[in-house]
């Protein structure tokens, strides 16, 4: 009870420079807003929330490739549930499905591997989105599905690495909470690493006072004026992270450019299937089209991801674009920082 | 006789008859139940209330109860928010063929028993069977009457800025016990349905004082989608206080694993009471000593402010909005 409200005291008595602080996971944003912490601090401290949602961070023609895998190739998608409402170019997945597409909404790729195995007339491809947390799983389906000798198991894969992330949006942050979850993956010799070019970052969990104490930390070193990484969360996260997922995420995978949604493509930023393993990735087994996908040009929700401009900032917000009727993706999941804003904010 | 239904069970012949003895009638027998057409009954002095509810639970059994407990509770429950004493109630079930007779039975039986406990008759019935495929096991529809007890005026219209909020128990383990129960998350919790029929809590509440505002059980869409409710109904604001609200811990793990809120979460055995500052205390004692609230819990207050939200303090002392009911989260949970 005292450290809580010692961390709280340290935060409502900040009187330093303007910080702009970036919670780049979208688990942190939904619990920040849920807890009204953005209520408790002084002006000076200023929350965005980053592109650390998977979904909102998918760039439209992922959307519309996967309608076009399923209504023209005839495939039956498997994937995330938050994903079925985000508008693609001319449809979402929820609309296909109107139209015939068979889609199916899984908890885990390996509930597709299943349904797959199950389903063995059917082609099935998993809609693998998603940061550190949810790679190895995808790539752990993969390696059962290869196990099991099926030929009608792939993912179109749209997965992201969250540090390229960091390097790119830098000049708009003075200090990264960074998720613990990703970190319990990664590890944070990247991190540590990114100190010398100047970036500042907390790694925490995910509870009401663990986000507290990781603010008045972030507060409390960006005072001293210097570069800093501090671990908020060193019963989870460790300096290596953990070797396994590591290893068997760069044995099926390899770096590659791809684009977010709002960023545009960062060099790097994603992850593909190796060679080896061309024939579970469904671009190369289906021989998709490069489609260039096109938002909806009034949407500002590249803008929200980035900190330049807040949700209620956009025209759309609340508007045209709500939860039930979303235009944009930050709309679509709750861990959105648009769902979050249009949800709890008073 | 057939340890399965029959679609010759529901056509209204011979096996008709002997389904009817052998379950409804062994079970639900009393003098008001007659193999008549219509129940002929004495009209109560008071007012009546009147309220109907179909039950498609699935599945049909769960921790803490099965479809026919529930189908008595449900509209128990809805008379007693009504502040009625439940005298008679009515069931109709839709059975699909094959459906196993001892399953029937424990339904039915379970039907006697909590109509028993909340001291209501039933007193007319109808059996149809479907073919298989037609309907999911079994449906039940209960109709019930009760006669209101004078002087109580209950509506969600009535809650005044200065009122307390009562929760009767803790939140969303019906909900939560459903959701485990259908096994799609691969969760394991020792979570049980608060499935119960109220009118004895109600009963109670209402013997210590009238004076009490408004009266909810909150079923589908849970205590939040309730206080919306009643923040629309009476053009008022509600402020909560999330860490006065009661949640089992297993409740809250399985919430925090699936990123669900406890109070949007149905239940089947708690209510939302509204009643006057200086009542609350009173009421909280006596439903203390009732046996499906004792962690019954003032939870908030009307404000005049934000009429239509509900404003909530969380754990940090912080406050915001309790997001907007978004519809039941899972479809056939009653």
């Amino acid at each position: 009870m005292a450290g809580k409200q010692t961390a709280q005291e340290i935060l409502t008595s900040y009187d330093g420079p303007k910080l702009r602080i970036m919670e780049v996971c979208g688990t942190h944003t939904h619990e920040i807003f849920r807890q009204g912490i953005r209520r408790l601090l002084p002006e000076s401290v200023e929350l965005i929330s980053g592109p650390g949602c998977p979904v909102c961070v998918t760039p439209v023609g992922f959307i519309d490739e996967a309608v076009l895998l399923t209504l023209e190739k005839g495939a039956t998608l498997c994937t995330f549930g938050d994903l079925v409402r985000v508008p693609g170019t001319d449809s979402s997945l929820a609309q296909a499905r109107a139209q015939g597409g068979r889609i199916q909404v899984v908890y885990s790729p390996l509930d597709a591997v299943e349904y797959a195995k199950n389903h063995p007339e059917e082609q099935v491809v998993f809609l693998s989105v998603g940061f550190e947390t949810t790679t190895p799983a995808s790539c752990l389906a993969v390696s059962q599905a290869e196990k099991q000798g099926l030929d009608n198991f792939s993912l179109l894969t749209a997965n992201k690495t969250m540090p390229s992330a960091y390097r790119a949006l830098k000049d708009s942050v003075d200090v990264y909470l960074y998720p613990g979850h990703v970190h319990a993956i990664t590890g944070t010799a990247l991190v540590e690493s990114l100190v010398e070019e100047g970036v500042s970052g907390v790694v925490t969990g995910f509870t009401a006072r663990e986000l507290l104490t990781a603010l008045a930390v972030a507060v409390t070193k960006a005072r001293e004026g210097k570069p800093f990484f501090v671990n908020c969360y060193p019963r989870v996260v460790t300096r290596e992270g953990s070797p396994e997922a590591q290893a068997l995420v760069a044995r099926l995978m390899e770096p590659c450019n791809t684009e977010w949604r709002g960023l545009g493509v960062i060099p790097q930023s994603g992850l593909r299937l190796r060679e080896e393993y061309a024939r579970f990735d469904a671009r190369r087994k289906f021989d998709l089209p490069a489609i260039r996908g096109r938002a909806n040009p009034g949407c500002r929700c590249g803008e929200v991801l980035q900190g330049k401009c807040k949700s209620t900032d956009c025209p759309l917000f609340g508007k045209v674009c709500t939860p039930q009727h979303p235009v944009g993706a930050c709309m679509v999941s709750n861990e959105g920082a648009c769902s979050a804003y249009y949800q709890y904010g008073m | 006789m057939n340890n399965s239904v029959t679609l010759a069970h529901g056509a209204g012949g011979r096996q008709t008859s002997e389904l009817i003895d052998r379950i409804f009638k062994a079970h639900f027998a009393n003098p008001l139940l007659t193999a008549d057409d219509a129940a002929v009954l004495e009209a109560p002095k008071g007012r009546i209330a009147m309220t109907t509810d179909g039950f498609i639970v699935s599945p049909a059994f769960f921790a803490g109860g099965n479809i026919g407990k529930l189908s008595i509770c449900g509209t128990v429950n809805d008379l007693a928010c009504m502040g009625a004493r439940p005298l008679y109630l009515s069931c109709a079930f839709v059975i699909e063929e094959g459906y196993p007779m001892d399953q029937l039975e424990a339904i039915a039986a379970a039907m006697a028993k909590t109509a028993a406990e909340a001291g209501v008759r039933i007193v007319s019935g109808d059996t149809k069977v479907a073919g298989k495929g037609q309907v999911d096991g079994v449906f039940i529809t209960t109709t019930g009457v009760g006669e209101i007890l004078e002087g109580v005026e209950t509506s969600g219209a009535s809650a005044r800025p200065g009122d307390a909020i009562i929760v009767t128990g803790d939140v969303g383990r019906h909900g939560c016990t459903i959701l485990l129960e259908r096994g799609e998350f691969g969760i394991e919790a020792d979570v049980t349905s608060d499935c119960a029929p109220l009118w004895g809590t109600v009963e109670a509440v209402l013997k210590h004082t009238k004076n009490v505002h408004v009266i909810r059980d909150a079923t589908r869409g849970g205590v939040g989608t309730v206080l919306y409710e009643i923040a629309g109904q009476s053009g008022v604001g509600v402020h909560l206080d999330s860490t006065a609200v009661p949640v089992a811990p297993q409740v809250r793990g399985v919430c925090g694993m699936l990123g669900l809120e406890p109070l949007y979460l149905a239940c089947e055995g708690r209510l939302v009471l509204v009643a006057p500052r200086e009542e609350a205390e009173g009421i909280v004692e006596v439903l203390k000593t009732c046996p499906y609230s004792a962690n019954a819990a003032i939870i908030g207050e009307i404000t005049e402010t934000q009429k239509g939200r509900v404003v909530m303090t969380t754990e940090v002392g912080a406050e915001t909005l309790l997001p907007q009911p978004g519809g039941e989260l899972l479809p056939r949970i009653c």
